[in-house]
C-alpha cells in the first residue's frame, strides 16, 4: 500500500476519532463510572472476595454492553450519515478513493472503541484497587476478545448500512449479534430438533458470526487462566471474519450511487 | 480490482476451519475448583433482597445454558457446576419446580448425558419435597429416580404411593406404585415411568433424555427378540449361528440387525446372547 | 490536442423512479461539451436541467449510463487528475464539529500536502474569502454564506488547474458575491480554468467567456455570449435623470420607458437618438449612459424555452 493511501486512510481515521470525541460519544464513561462507584460502595458489607467477583462481573458485562452499543449505533451511521448529509461529496472529489474512506472510517471507530474500552478497563481496575481487592491484570484477557467482538459488530454494521437505511442495518446487525451469541444453542439444535439435518445445522453454525468465541468473561471472573493458543485462534477468527465483511462492504460501497 | 471481488468469499471460506481450531483450543471450563469464587445459595440470597425471583430466573437460564454448552462442546465432562448452579437457583426460589426436576435428572444420568451422581439428584428432589410437600410431581420424580437409578424398589414404591395420595395426582400413579413393588426390575415398569417423564417434560432437554431412555428400552427389547431368534435357529439347525446375518437366509430375519442409530447389535456366538452394540449411543453400562 | 480542460462525449444518465424503480427518467441525454484551458465557462440551465448530475458524474459520485469524459487530458476513471482540480458541491455540508482552519487542514491532508503548506494555504484562502476572524470558530456557528465561502476555500487548497463550482453564489450576500466574482476573475488571470454552474444568468453574463445552456438534459447552445445573444443596434438604451415624467411623454422616438428609482431608462430608435439627447438637455436633465439594446441572457433563455413550448419540461424537479 502506497504511503499516500496510508496517509489518507489515517487522515480519515483521525478525523473520525476527533468527531467522536467532540460529539461526546464518551459520555457512557460517566455512566460506567457511576456503576463502578455504586457497586463498590453498596456491596461493602459483603466479604472482599464476593465483592471482587461482583465488581468484575458488573464491570466486564458493562464493558461488553457499552462497547456493543457504541459499535452498533455508531457503526450504522458512520458512513450513512456522511452520505445523507452529503459531507462525503467534497471529499470524494479529492484523491481519496472510496475504499480509503471506508477503511478510514472503520479504523477511526475502532480507535474510538479501543479508547473507550481502555478507559472503562482502567476504571474497573481502579475500582478493584480502591475497594481493597486485587486489580487483576488477567482481566485484560477477557477485555481483549470483547474488543475483537465489537470490531466485528462495527464491520457488520458498516456493511449493512451501505446496503440499506441505518435503521434496517441496526436491526439486521443486532439480529446477527444475538444469533451469534446463541451459537451454542445453534450447535445443539439437534437435541431439540432431532430431525434437523446435521449438515444444515453445521452450516448455520459456521456461517453465523460466533460471538461466543469472544466471551471469556466467566472464566476470567472465576480466576481461570486462558490458554494463549485460544486467544490466538480467536484473534485469527476475528481477523478473517472482519476482513471478509470489510471487503464485502468496500465492494458494496464502491458500487453505490451517491445522489 | 478482481482480487477484491473474490476476497470476501475467500475469507469466509476460511472461517469454518478457524472456528474448529477455536473450539478445540478453548478447552473445558473447569470452573468450580476455586470455591472462593463460587457462592452458596445462602450467600446469594443475602445479596439480593427483593430480587430473589429475578435472580432465580437468571441462574436458571445459566443452568440450562451451562448444561447445553457442556453437553455439546465438552462432551459432558462431569458437569461440575451443575450442582452449585441448581443449588443457588432453588435457594433463591424454593418453589421453582422445574429446577428440581431438571437438576435431578441431569445429576443422576450416566455420563455423558449427566453427571452420574444419582445420590445428588435424589437428594435434590428430597429437598424439593421438603420445600413443597404437596407437590405430587416432585414426589413422583423422587420415587421414579429412587427406582431407576438407586434401584431401591421398596422405597420407591413407598414414595410413589405417598405421591399418589397428594391432591391432583393421577389415578395411574397408585397402580404404578404397586407395580414397582411387585415387579422389581421389570423393564415394562421402567418403560411406563419413562413414558410418563417424557409426557410431563417441560424442557426439551428433559424430553430428549426421556426419549433416549425409551430408545434404550426398545433396543433392549429388540436385543432380547434377536436372542430369541438365535435360540430358534439353534433349535432348527442344531447349532448357533456364527453371526446374526445367518438368520436372514434362514427366513427368521427380514432386515439387518441394527438399532435406530444404524449400529449393529453385538452377538456372542459362545453364549448366544445378543446385546446393544458397544459403539451405539444407546449402549449403557450395566 | 490538450488545451481542453474538460471534454465530455455522449454522456447520458437516467434515474429509476416509481415503485420498484420500474420507470426511468432521463436526466442527461447524450451531452457533448468541451471546455478550453484558461477560460471561465458557465454551465447554465433551470433547476432540474441536469447541471448537478453532470458534475456528480464527473466527480465519480454517479456512474453514467453511456458516454465518456476526459479531465485535464486524463480519462475520467484515472485518479491522476484529482490532484489538479477543485470541486465545490451544491449546498456543501462540511463537518460542523470542525473549525474552518481544521477543515481546510483535513482537506490538505487528503491532498498529501505537507503541514507547513497546509497551514499557509489555509490562512491565505481564509483571508481571501474574508474569514480570517472566524477561522477558529466551529463550522456549526457559520452562516450559510460563510459556509459557502469555506466550501470555495476547500476547493482551492491544492491550487488546482481546473476549478468546478456548483452554484458558487448560492447563499451569498452581495458582498460575498462580489468577493467570489473577484476570485473567479483572479483565477482566470492566473491561467486557471473555471467551470461553474448557475441558474443566475446575470452572474454568467459578467464573468463567462463561454456558456453552455442546458435544458432537460440536452445542450441547447454552446458558445461565446456575444455570439449567442444578438445585439440589436437598431435600438439604443438611454439612461437619463432629472427629467420630469411629463416631459418624457412628449419626446419623439421613445419606444418605451422604465423608471429606475429617480432615473429613467428609455428605449429609443437609433435614428431618434440625437433628438432625445437634445431634448433631455433642454429640460435640464442629464444623459447618464447610452448603449445598444442588448438582449439579455434571460430573454434569450426564456424565448428558447417558450418557443419550443416546453415551459413545464424546463421546470422538472430535482437535478
Amino acid at each position: 500500500m502506497g504511503s499516500g493511501r496510508l496517509t489518507r486512510i489515517a487522515a480519515v481515521a483521525a478525523n473520525t476519532f476527533r468527531e467522536s470525541v467532540r460529539e461526546r460519544v464518551f459520555y457512557n464513561l460517566l455512566v460506567f463510572a457511576m456503576l463502578m462507584i455504586l457497586s463498590g460502595l453498596l456491596l461493602a458489607r459483603l466479604s472482599i472476595r464476593q465483592h471482587e467477583k461482583i465488581i468484575k462481573d458488573v464491570g466486564l458485562a458493562s464493558i461488553d454492553v457499552f462497547g456493543l452499543v457504541i459499535a452498533l449505533f455508531m457503526g450504522v451511521s458512520l458512513v450513512s450519515k456522511e452520505i445523507e448529509r452529503r459531507s462525503l461529496f467534497p471529499l470524494l472529489a479529492k484523491p481519496l478513493r472510496r475504499e480509503e474512506f471506508y477503511l478510514g472510517k472503520f479504523a477511526g471507530l475502532a480507535l474510538t472503541l479501543a479508547t473507550n474500552v481502555a478507559a472503562m478497563t482502567a476504571g474497573l481496575l481502579l475500582t478493584l484497587w480502591a475497594t481493597g481487592a486485587t486489580p487483576d491484570l488477567r482481566l485484560l484477557q477477557a477485555v481483549f476478545p470483547l474488543v475483537l467482538g465489537h470490531l466485528l459488530v462495527v464491520a457488520l454494521a458498516l456493511f449493512f448500512s451501505t446496503l440499506s437505511s441505518p435503521t434496517i442495518a441496526a436491526v439486521a446487525t443486532l439480529c446477527l449479534v444475538v444469533a451469534g451469541r446463541l451459537s451454542d444453542v445453534v450447535r445443539n439444535a439437534r437435541t431439540v430438533l432431532p430431525d434437523a439435518p446435521a449438515w444444515l445445522v453445521e452450516a448455520v453454525y459456521y456461517a453465523l458470526p460466533n460471538f461466543r468465541n469472544f466471551d471469556f468473561k466467566d472464566r476470567v471472573a472465576y480466576g481461570e487462566a486462558i490458554p494463549a493458543a485460544a486467544l490466538a485462534w480467536v484473534t485469527l477468527y476475528a481477523a478473517v471474519y472482519v476482513g471478509a465483511v470489510l471487503a464485502g462492504g468496500v465492494l458494496a460501497f464502491r458500487r453505490r450511487e451517491l445522489h | 480490482m478482481r482480487v477484491l471481488r473474490a476476497l470476501p468469499l475467500l475469507l469466509l471460506a476460511l472461517v469454518p476451519s478457524v472456528q474448529r481450531r477455536v473450539d478445540a483450543s478453548r478447552g473445558a471450563f473447569s470452573g468450580g475448583d476455586d470455591t472462593l469464587y463460587l457462592w452458596s445459595g445462602a450467600q446469594v440470597r443475602r445479596l439480593a433482597p427483593g430480587l430473589e425471583s429475578l435472580l432465580a430466573d437468571v441462574y436458571w437460564l445459566r443452568t440450562v445454558q451451562y448444561y447445553g454448552s457442556q453437553h455439546a462442546f465438552e462432551g459432558g465432562g462431569g458437569y461440575p457446576l451443575l450442582g452449585p448452579l441448581i443449588d443457588i437457583t432453588v435457594s433463591l426460589d424454593p418453589r421453582m419446580e422445574i429446577a428440581y426436576r431438571y437438576g435431578a435428572i441431569f445429576l443422576s444420568e450416566h455420563a455423558p448425558q449427566g453427571a452420574g451422581r444419582p445420590e445428588d439428584g435424589v437428594a435434590l428432589l428430597e429437598r424439593g419435597v421438603a420445600a413443597q410437600p404437596d407437590n405430587w410431581r416432585l414426589r413422583q420424580d423422587l420415587g421414579f429416580y429412587t427406582f431407576l437409578f438407586l434401584h431401591d424398589a421398596p422405597k420407591a414404591s413407598r414414595v410413589l404411593d405417598e405421591a399418589a395420595r397428594l391432591p391432583g395426582a393421577p389415578a395411574w400413579l397408585r397402580t404404578l406404585a404397586g407395580d414397582v413393588l411387585l415387579r422389581g426390575g421389570d423393564r415394562a415398569t421402567a418403560r411406563r415411568i419413562w413414558e410418563e417423564l417424557q409426557a410431563q417434560a417441560l424442557d426439551p432437554a428433559m424430553r430428549g433424555n426421556a426419549w433416549a431412555q425409551l430408545a434404550v428400552l426398545d433396543a433392549l427389547d429388540e436385543a432380547d427378540r434377536l436372542t430369541g431368534l438365535v435360540q430358534e435357529f439353534a433349535r432348527r439347525t442344531g447349532r448357533r449361528p456364527a453371526s446374526l446375518e445367518e438368520l436372514v437366509p434362514a427366513g427368521l430375519l427380514s432386515r439387518p440387525p441394527v438399532d435406530i442409530y444404524k449400529v449393529p447389535f453385538a452377538y456372542d456366538p459362545g453364549t448366544g446372547e445378543v446385546t446393544i452394540g458397544r459403539d451405539s449411543p444407546l449402549h449403557r453400562p450395566r | 490536442m490538450n488545451d481542453a480542460a474538460l471534454e465530455i462525449q455522449g454522456l447520458a444518465k437516467s434515474f429509476r423512479v416509481g415503485f420498484l424503480g420500474r420507470k426511468t427518467r432521463p436526466v442527461l441525454r447524450g451531452l457533448d461539451l468541451s471546455v478550453r484551458r484558461g477560460e471561465v465557462f458557465g454551465y447554465l440551465g433551470p433547476n432540474g436541467s441536469g447541471k448537478t448530475t453532470t458534475l456528480k458524474i464527473l466527480m465519480g459520485l454517479l456512474r453514467p449510463d453511456r458516454g465518456s469524459a476526459r479531465v485535464l487530458g486524463e480519462p475520467l476513471e484515472s485518479p491522476a487528475w484529482r490532484h489538479r482540480i477543485g470541486f465545490l458541491p451544491e449546498h456543501p455540508y462540511l463537518y460542523d464539529y470542525l473549525t474552518a482552519s481544521e477543515y481546510l487542514d483535513y482537506t490538505g491532508r487528503l491532498f498529501g500536502l505537507p503541514a507547513a503548506v497546509r497551514a499557509e494555504r489555509a490562512r491565505d484562502l481564509l483571508g481571501l474569502l474574508g474569514l480570517t476572524r472566524s477561522a477558529s470558530l466551529p463550522l456549526r456557528r457559520f452562516s450559510k454564506g460563510m459556509t459557502q465561502r469555506v466550501g470555495i476555500a476547500q476547493a482551492l487548497m491544492n491550487d488546482p488547474e481546473l476549478v468546478l463550482l456548483d452554484e458558487p453564489m448560492s447563499g451569498l450576500d452581495p458582498i460575498g458575491r462580489h468577493v467570489v466574482r473577484d476570485l473567479i476573475v483572479d483565477l482566470k488571470g492566473r491561467g486557471k480554468t473555471v467551470f461553474f454552474s448557475t441558474h443566475i444568468l446575470s452572474d454568467a453574463e459578467t464573468l463567462c467567456d463561454r456558456v453552455a445552456l442546458l435544458r432537460s438534459g440536452e445542450l441547447l447552445r454552446v458558445g461565446r455570449l456575444d455570439e449567442i445573444l444578438s445585439v440589436d443596434v437598431a435600438h439604443m438604451e438611454v439612461l437619463v435623470s432629472g427629467v420630469p415624467a411629463g416631459a418624457l411623454e412628449r419626446l419623439p422616438g421613445v419606444l418605451r420607458r422604465h423608471a429606475v428609482g429617480e432615473r429613467w431608462r428609455l428605449e429609443v430608435e437609433e435614428r431618434g437618438l440625437g433628438a432625445v439627447v437634445g431634448a433631455v438637455g433642454t429640460q435640464g436633465g442629464h444623459v447618464l449612459s447610452v448603449q445598444p439594446a442588448r438582449q439579455s441572457l434571460e430573454d434569450y433563455f426564456f424565448n428558447e424555452v417558450v418557443a419550443s413550448g416546453s415551459l413545464d419540461q424546463a421546470w422538472e424537479a430535482g437535478d
